[in-house]
Order: C-alpha cells, then structure tokens, then sequence
C-alpha cells in the first residue's frame, strides 16, 4: 500500500480534477475514510479547494494554461490531511501539523516512509549525539588518580562555608568544571550526597 | 494477519436509565498468542531476528555480588540467542568500552570469555556508554528484525549528559529511527526517574532488579518478550459518543504529537487493561447507545505500515432494578482499584521526595484498605492478595528509612507495569 503512494514521488497532477482522481484513488486505498461524522470521505473537488483556502493545501504556484498544478507535496499534504481527520482532529490542529512540513516528514506522518532513508537514521542520530556531547577527554578518563593518593596530597585546602555546618573544601590544585554541563553533573553529584544525608 | 482482540467491559453489563452517571469501561486489549507450533502459523518466517546492544555498568558501586551477577547475565544472553541474531557489548564506568563490536552470535564461547573479564571500576557515563551501544546497534539496523539496547546500571550518570530530561528525549529520537532501548536498575543507588522514562520513551521495558538473583530471571523476560513482540508504536484514541465525556483514562498514559494515547508495545498473548471513566447522560429504557469508537494504531512486528484496528462499544440501558440485579464485574472493579492504587504510588513517592513519609505511608494505607473494601467478594484471588501484600510491605519499609530508597524504587516500578496495563 505504502508503495503506490511513493510511486507517486516527482509525479505532476495538471489540474483540479486530475488531482483529485489520483487523490480520491489513494484514499480508498490507504483506507482514510472516515467512519462517521459528517466530513466528505474521498476528497471531491470541492474540498480540495476548501483545503486550499483554509491553507491545509499549499496553493500550487505552477500552471499550466488556466489549470494549477499540483505537486507529489501537495498530494502528501492531502493524504495527511485526510489521515488526521479519520483520528479526529480539530482543522487548526491539523494545520499546524501539516503546515512548513516537507515530503519526507510527511511520509512519515503518513506512515509510508521507504526504509531505505531510515536504515542510516540512527546512526547520524547517535552521532550527533556524540558529537554535541561534553565527553571526558580519554587522557583525563585513563589516569584516575588511585584513591590512596588522594590521603597523601601535601596540597593546601580551602574552606567556604555554604551555611552553618555545610563548609566546602577545595584543594589548591582544583580546577573548576569547564562546562555547564560538568558543573550540573557536580551539581547533581552533590544534591545526591545531601539527600542522603537528610535520609 | 491476525488482530488483536479488543473487548469492553462495564461494571454491569447494562447502565441505568434515567440518570447521569459516571461509567468505568474497561478496554482490553489482547494480542494474539504466538502459536507452540510455528508451522501452522501462516505468515511465520520464524522468531524476528535480534540486534542487541548490552551496555553493562562497571563502575565501582558494582563491585562484587552484583558485577558477578551481571556477568553471569549477560553470558546466559549469549547463551540464549541464535546465529542469526546479533549482539555486541559495551561497558562503562568513566571510560567507555566497545568490548566486542555488534557480531552474529557463532562463536558464544569466545564473547563469553571476554563478557568474564569485566570488573568493576570507575565512576558512571551512563550517557555515552547508551550512545555508543545504541551506535553498534545502528551500525547493523535491522529492517524486520528487533534492534534494542540494554542497559545495565546500579548507579547515577555522573560523567558526560547526565539531564534526564536530555537522556529521555534522545531515547525516544532514537525510538523513533528504529532502536529501542531498555533498561535494567539493579540495587538501591539508581535513578528510577531516569531509567523509567529512558525505557518508556525509548519503546522499550524498565527492570527494576532487586537482588542480583533476579537478573537473569530478568533477561529471560526481557529476551522473551523481545521474542514475542507483537507490534510497536502503539497508540489510542477513544471518541466518546455525542452526549459521553471522558472524565479520565486511569492509566495516565503520555500523549503523542497527534493527541493520541502513547501506548507501550504489544507482547503477543498478553493482554493490556486500559480503563476509561465516562460521564453518561440520562437515556430511556431499552436505548442502545454506542458509548465510545476506539481506534488502535500499531505497526505489527513483521510490518512497515502501520495498521488500524477500530471498534465500537455499545450498551443498553435498564431500569434501576434490572442493572442491580445484574451480576457485577469483578475484573472492572479490580482493574479501576490497582489503577487507583498506582496513582496512589505516585503520590506517595512524591510525598517521600518532600520529605513527608507519614503521609507517604497513609497514602498507601487508604489505598490498601479501599482495595480491601472493593476487591472484598473477591479477596482470595491471587492477584488481589498480591497487590494487597505490596502495598503493605512498601508501606512497612517506609518506617525504616534506610530502605526507603528501595521502597522508592519499588513504588516506582509496581505503577509503572500497572499504568502500562499489562498484565500476566
């Protein structure tokens, strides 16, 4: 099922009546109609020029003599359209979701993506992930001072009190996180030990 | 294909004529069972194929019985899977550990001799460590097949991303390209509140393993429901008829983009219990009236396109003699209590998170005597005698606080499997 609407990617529909034939085709076949309620179940002609007034269609700016034509993203936009009132959401929600949206993301509202652009999806997804992440820098992460070191330190300490009975003890050689991201992660570490404590 | 069969259920079979009323409807939702004879199932192409990721926590806190237990696990992992499957390990503590890349499962010896030389060092970079998981995972997608990492952690993310908020959203990004993720808390020291949603955003299931015995009871679960997964990316509406409101759906489920009910997968065979509250206004005797349209949208397990299964509930109404004379439902009246007492576990954990363990404990106590009070002509049913036993030991090990991490963690995880309606 999913197929015959890819199929239709690239294609050109000249004219209104043209447009809805092919629409009104994939409709039935994707089972969009709805079941109850009083909105036209295969999109006639008339509907689709509501839908291009209430904007739920991008008006075509393509023509050909007085015909408009309409586009595969024009078609998406339709079937989404179609799909969204079979769940029965209010026409403004629905604008909002098919609104700016591009072929693919209406694929794959649709539920018809290929899974052929999905295969490598993940993996840029993960590796965006990494990329944006504030990761330990391998050096420091290899060499994590032995704790018995941390007993013989000759370093001198400071102390800051945060309130009566809550001092902070800060060795001279300590360089504070670089990151918001790292001062969130001492943030939470710390929330933690004194949660415990209250416990 | 075969669809799941969804029922309706009404404390009484027919509503009362003449009044206003609230109505509990309970929806279940019942997969089809995998059949024990594969063959004469008419589409079986056999189990789908699995692509795991195991991401397994060494830092120090593992150290001992519970790094022992999570080794163990994870080689009765390998035991389990086929040669067509998929699986590669990733261990983390502050450094990050690609120990054997996403492999078919052939030589289970050699993963197992190399899953036995991890111990347990270091802190926790439990986001990167998912990461990188999630990235053998994704290396090797599988088109039909189930891709899931499973993360293994006793302790908090202390190295790299450690907003839940940040963690949950990209596990469900990651959902959304086709990898899910579980996860598994072992012990006290964890954060429910990140595994939790990690694994229900992420399409997959949380564990919570209390003692480190339980773990490979875990996997075996996890590893079968990965088996018998019917279909993902579940959601729900309900439409009320003209006239029917919907006071609320106990399950407390998320919403999806579209304003659906986020369902969480469907294990074949094993049904899901959704109940939903409706206001009804008055109606003659002997009206029939569809109550309520439901609509589910599943994408079956062998399948790329999402399905739609949609289905009416209708009721009749009576007079007031007739309906009380009706015999009464108990699965409704159970199904609305333990939903109410998961409500009542989240409260009393947000009690406890102020401090206020008293009323933590009375919240659970008013929640155990009305279930006494509702499940009373039925109190010898297993699963009644059960739920009532947990809620008074959580309520108990409220008084010692040194176990009020677990009793936290327990509150947690017994609303979590009842929210998501499953049951055995």
């Amino acid at each position: 099922m999913a197929m015959s609407v890819l199929k239709e990617k690239g294609r050109k529909y000249v004219g209104l009546p043209e447009f809805a034939r092919v629409s009104g085709q994939l409709v039935a076949e994707l089972q969009l109609e709805q079941q109850r309620g009083t909105v036209t179940s295969v999109p006639d002609e008339r509907t689709i020029r509501y839908y291009l007034a209430e904007g739920l269609i991008q008006t075509p700016e393509e023509r050909q003599g007085t015909a408009s034509v309409f586009s595969y993203l024009n078609l998406l936009q339709l079937l989404t359209v179609k799909k969204l009132q079979a769940e029965h959401l209010p026409i403004r929600k629905i604008r909002e979701l098919v609104a700016g949206k591009s072929e693919q993301e209406l694929e794959t509202l649709l539920g018809v993506r290929g899974p052929s652009g999905k295969k490598t999806e993940a993996k840029r997804y993960l590796e965006s992930l990494l990329a944006s992440a504030p990761s330990a820098p391998p050096e420091l992460a290899a060499a994590p001072p032995p704790p018995q070191h941390l007993d013989a330190s000759p370093a001198s300490w400071q102390r800051v009190e945060i309130e009566p009975g809550l001092e902070l003890h800060i060795r001279s050689d300590y360089s504070p996180p670089a990151t918001t991201g790292k001062t969130r992660s001492l943030l939470e570490r710390a929330i933690h030990r004194l949660r415990r404590l209250r416990d | 294909m075969e669809y799941p069969k969804v029922e309706f259920f009404t404390t009484r079979a027919k509503l009362e004529a003449g009044r206003e009323q609230t109505v509990d409807v309970l929806i279940r939702i019942t997969p089809p069972a995998l059949s024990p004879d594969p063959s004469t199932r008419p589409n079986w192409k056999g189990r789908p194929d699995l692509n795991l990721s195991l991401v397994l926590d060494r830092s120090g806190s593992m150290e001992g019985e519970k790094m022992v237990r999570a080794r163990e696990a994870a080689m009765f992992c390998v035991d389990q899977m086929l040669p067509s499957d998929r699986l590669s390990v990733v261990t983390f503590d502050d450094r990050i550990e690609v120990l054997f890349p996403s492999e078919p499962v052939t030589n289970k010896q050699a993963m197992k001799d190399l899953i036995a030389r991890v111990t347990a060092r270091g802190s926790t970079a439990l986001h990167e460590a998912w990461v990188r998981g999630g990235l053998t995972v994704s290396e090797r997608l599988l088109d039909q097949g189930i891709n899931r990492v499973v993360l293994i952690t006793d302790g908090l993310a202390n190295v790299g991303i450690t907003s839940t908020d940040e963690i949950v959203t990209q596990a469900m990004g990651l959902f959304q390209r086709g990898v899910s993720t579980s996860t598994i808390g072992i012990g006290a020291d964890f954060n429910e509140d990140l595994l939790m949603p990690m694994a229900q955003s992420g399409g997959g299931n949380a564990w919570h393993v209390v003692e480190p015995d339980d773990m490979q009871h875990i996997f075996q679960t996890e590893l079968e429901g990965l088996i018998a997964q019917y279909a993902h990316t579940v959601s729900l509406s309900l439409i009320p008829a003209d006239g029917v409101r919907i006071i609320d759906v106990l399950n407390d489920f998320d919403l999806t983009e579209t304003g659906r009910y986020r369902l969480p997968n469907l294990q074949a065979g094993s049904s899901l219990e959704i109940v939903a509250q409706l206001k009804v206004g008055a109606e003659e005797i002997g009206t029939q009236m569809r109550l309520l349209d439901l609509r589910l949208g599943f994408t079956p397990q062998d399948a790329k396109q999402a399905e739609v299964l949609k289905q009416a509930h209708t009721v009749e109404f009576a007079s007031g003699t007739v309906v009380d004379n009706s015999p009464v439902n108990d699965e409704v009246i159970k199904a609305v209590q333990f939903l109410m007492n998961a409500r009542a576990r989240n409260e009393a954990m947000k009690r406890m998170d102020a401090g206020d363990y008293a009323g933590a404990e009375a919240v659970l106590g008013t929640a155990l005597s009305s279930t006494r009070e509702a499940c009373a002509s039925f109190a010898a049913m297993p699963a009644v005698m059960e739920e009532c036993a947990s809620l008074q030991d959580t309520a108990s090990s409220l008084k010692d606080r040194l176990k009020d991490k677990m009793s936290r963690k327990k509150l947690a995880y017994a609303a979590y499997t009842r929210q998501t309606g499953k049951t055995d």
